[in-house]
Order: structure tokens, then sequence, then C-alpha cells
């Protein structure tokens, strides 16, 4: 173990209080994060002669509130407006009564990951900006995340914040009626930076399973705020099934497919502590929809985990409970993984008759699926057929690789 | 903030004209019903609001090489159904939405006006 950055600890735990406190008080989006970053680089440079100071986030508080308000000097001075971000009448108010600091903080950590995963923004900038200003993941690190330039990641950073102004999204959280449906999205926005980890690259970052590491911080974090939400409580169940195969999903530089992983590497602990969030209590009652789904993928996920071997894993209970999830969403990607699990329950036969109507043009893995239960049932033909189909449509080196492989099997 | 809604497409409401007056009474009691939430509602002032002529009604107009060119109808396919609008001020966009969940469920588009005095 290396020792503990002291820098690096106050900032991973506390980048996004600080963000939302001066985003509470100054109202500017787009000179938060820059001050915060600033503030940062000057602990950096002061930390290691002056000494951490006593209370490491209210240095950099205070050095980045200078770095606003000397911003704000200079705009004053060539008489510059800058929209403000809205701010919730009821936050305004408590602002400036300050009855409990300590709750209106963690308040204001709530209203940030609501404003930054709002449902009037497109999901991906939505994900990414909540991994910028609530974890304080470096943009860099967001762009190899989701796999694009990172001038292109800034650039969408920068236009999420200025939709959040521009279109009034506030800084607050709704009445009750409407926060579940928010939290709801939070936990989307949360799992699509958790897959987009998982989502195959190239070379070194084929999959990236420290910034999907990133997501479940990002659930855990919105957990502590609102204790037992079964929406999040479920996805981190999901999430930590997910992620506790990472070290045995690449061997050489080559993805491993879940039947071929060793399961000696798996990470056990994580593999328990999903188990157990699927025992809680918050899961028991009625739930949202995106709840229950969550729980049914995680309780699938939980089939696999807990099989002792491939070859051991309940395939009919994992049918029934793609039937349960496919009575609450009947999507075609449904579709296809209960194809996939009749095929390992009851032969491929059955498996390619489960595929009959099922229909997704935008992606290879139909036809990679069906491929793979037409050459398991020997008809190789029809095999060779739908693997040229798959990899015509596959846009991923390290997959379109794989087929190859299979199709050249065939002889 | 100030928002101009466009009430644009019909979404899954009948058109008004396939409508039985019933329906239509019931319709314009939403309409009412909206009036009156934003009149109660703290910080919000329904600025205008009109329903519009149908879209072969509408001209459109355009400048191309410095002269004005009109033609018949809306301006594009989008806003064929457009059927009436509101000049809002709200404080934010969760209580626009909110407030504009009582109406009869149009396809709208919200658009914040900019101000350009300063």
């Amino acid at each position: 173990m290396t020792p503990v950055d002291p820098l690096a600890e106050v900032v991973r735990e506390e980048w996004g209080r600080l963000a939302a406190l001066l985003l509470a008080r100054f109202r500017r989006l787009d000179l938060v994060e820059d001050a915060l970053g600033d503030a940062v680089e000057a602990a950096a440079r002061a930390w290691p002669d002056d000494g951490v100071p006593d209370r490491p986030a209210a240095w950099l508080h205070t050095t980045a509130s200078r770095r606003i308000l000397d911003r704000l000097r200079t705009e004053a001075v060539a008489q510059r407006v800058q929209p403000l971000l809205v701010v919730e009448a009821a936050r305004a108010e408590a602002g400036r009564a300050m009855a409990d600091p300590g709750a209106l903080v963690e308040d204001d950590l709530l209203r940030l990951v609501l404003m930054c995963s709002h449902p009037a923004l497109a999901p991906e900038a939505a994900s990414a900006l909540s991994l910028r200003l609530v974890l304080g993941v470096s943009t860099p690190d967001i762009a190899r995340l989701f796999l694009v330039p990172e001038t292109t990641m800034a650039a969408r950073l920068t236009r999420a914040k200025k939709r959040i102004v521009g279109a009034g999204i506030p800084f607050g959280v709704p009445d009750s009626s409407v926060l579940p449906g928010r939290i709801d999205t939070v936990a989307q926005t949360a799992y699509l930076a958790f897959t987009a980890g998982y989502s195959p690259g190239t070379g070194t970052d084929l999959l990236r399973p420290s910034l999907s590491g990133e997501a479940i911080r990002l659930v855990r974090s919105v957990l502590a705020l609102r204790p037992g939400e079964a929406v999040l409580v479920a996805l981190l169940a999901l999430m930590l099934f997910q992620h506790s195969r990472r070290d045995a999903r690449v061997r050489d530089g080559r993805l491993v497919l879940l039947p071929d992983q060793d399961r000696e590497l798996w990470h056990r602990d994580e593999v328990e502590e999903a188990r157990a969030l699927l025992d809680a209590p918050a899961l028991r009652g009625p739930v949202t929809r995106q709840a229950a789904a969550y729980t049914l993928q995680a309780r699938i996920a939980a089939e696999h985990a807990l099989a002792p071997s491939a070859a051991e894993t309940r395939w009919e209970h994992v049918v029934g409970l793609h039937d349960l999830l496919l009575g609450l969403a009947p999507t075609p990607s449904g579709r296809l993984a209960r194809a996939v699990a009749v095929a390992e329950a009851r032969g491929p036969a059955a498996g390619l008759a489960a595929l009959e109507g099922v229909d997704i043009p935008t992606t290879h893995r139909l036809a990679a699926v069906r491929a793979e239960l037409l050459a398991r049932s020997g008809q190789h033909d029809a095999a060779r057929a739908a693997y040229d189909q798959a990899l015509a449509a596959c846009r991923n080196d390290v997959e379109s690789a794989h087929l190859r492989e299979r199709r050249q099997s065939l002889g | 903030m100030k928002y101009l809604v466009l009430l644009i497409g019909d979404g899954e409401v009948k058109p008004w004209a396939e409508q039985t007056p019933d329906e239509q009474m019931t319709a314009m009691g939403l309409f009412q019903a909206f009036d009156e939430a934003c009149a109660g509602r703290e910080g919000v002032e329904l600025l205008a609001g009109e329903a519009l002529a149908e879209a072969s009604d509408a001209t459109t107009l355009r400048t191309r090489g410095g002269q004005l060119q009109m033609t018949e109808g809306p301006y594009a396919e989008v806003v064929e159904g457009m059927g009436g609008f509101y000049l809002i001020e709200a404080p934010h966009l969760d209580v626009l939405v909110d407030l504009l969940g009582v109406l009869p469920p149009y396809d709208m588009q919200i658009s914040p006006v900019v101000d350009v005095s300063g």
C-alpha cells in the first residue's frame, strides 16, 4: 500500500461538498469547477512545504472562494453580467438563516447530484457531469471512460454546464411527488457511467474497471444522503456483482467471457456485500419499476456469481428471472439475454426458437448470438452467414477478432 | 426566468376538431386549471397565452437575396400541429414542468426567453 496522499484523500472525500457549497454561494457553474481545480493545484504546491492544514477542506474552500471573487471583480470592472444558476427559493432562505450548516451542506450535495442528472440533460452529458462535479474525476479520465477525445469531453462538459444555467435547471430538491422519479434518473446516470467502463476499447484501455468503480462511488455517496433508497440499493448490488469479476474479464490483453473466467479471481467480498444488499429491507416494500428492474438484474448476476462453476449455473432460475424482467420491460435486448439463458438451460434449438421475432438493428450482438447457437446445433452454413452479418455490424476490433476466430473454428 | 412554451403537437391528445363537446369541455377545464395553478404559485406569472389558428392559415416569411418571400403554411413540419403558446415567468424549469403537467398532455417545446435589453 502506498501512503495516503492527504490532498488526494480530501479531494476524493470532499470535492462534491465543496463544489455544492461554492455553487450555492456564487451561483456560477462556469467558475466553480476551475476555481476548485486551481485550489487543488495551489494545495499541491503549498502543502508539501507548509504542512497539511488542520482543516484541509476549509483551506480548499477558502482558496477556491478567493479565485471566484477575483474573477467576479474582474468581470465587475469590465461590466460584464454573466447568467446565474437558479437556486431554489428554499435553499436561498436556508442559506440566510443557516440554522444547521451541517444538514445544509448534505442537502447541497443532494441538490448538486440532482442538478447534474436532471432529466432535461442528455444522459451521457449528465453522467460525465456527475463524475466531474460530484466526485471530482478529471476530464481526461472521464474522456477515457467514455472513449472520446479529451477535447470532445471538455466541450461536452462545458455545454452541459451552459445548458443547466440557460434552460433554468435548478440547484434544488423537487417535492416528494417528483423526487422518486428523479432518484431513478440519478441511478440511470450512474449506471451509464458504470457500463461505459466495461464497453471494450483498445490496448491498455480494453476495459476501464477503475473508472467504472467511480460510478459505484457515486451511488455510495448518494446512498449516504438517501439511505435505504430502493433503486440505489438494487443498483449498487447489481454493480458490485458485475464489478467483482473485473480481474477475470481480461487475460493477456483479450476479453474473457463469463463461462471461461477464473472464478478464483472474482472479488468475494464484493459478491457478499451485493448479496447482503439484495436482502436489505429497502427492497421488500413496493418499489419503482426501475428499482424492480435493477433488483431482477442483480438477482440474475447473483446466480452467476454464486454458481460454483459455469456448468453448475442454475439456468432455469436465470430464465425465470429474465421472464420477470421482460414482464417489467419487454425490450428486444431483454429478449436476447433471455434467449441466451434458454439456450443454456434447454439447448441451442430452444435458444434459437426464443430468438425468433427479436430484432435489434443497432448492434451486432443478436447476429453473434444466433451464429453461436447455430454453430452449437451443427448448422455450420447458417452459422457462417450469421457470423458474417455480425462482423459487418461490429464496430469494435476486439469483438470482431473474437467473432472471426469463432467463424474460422467452424472449418 | 421567462419561458415561451409552444404547444407543438397533439401527442396522445385527440385533435381538437375530432373531440366531442364533452371532451372539449374537459380540455377547457384543464386550461382553466392551468391558469389557476399558475396564479396560485409563488414566483409564477402567466404573461400571455393564446390558441393559434390552424396551420393552413399560417404564413411563412423568409428573406432570400434581400427579398421578402411568403409561402403558404407553417415553417416546417414540426410546427404543423402547433396549437397555442404561453409566455410564462417561472422561477425555474422544475416549477414550470410541474405546472405544465396540469395541461392536456400535448407535446411541448420549452424555450427560455433571452434578455437582450441589458
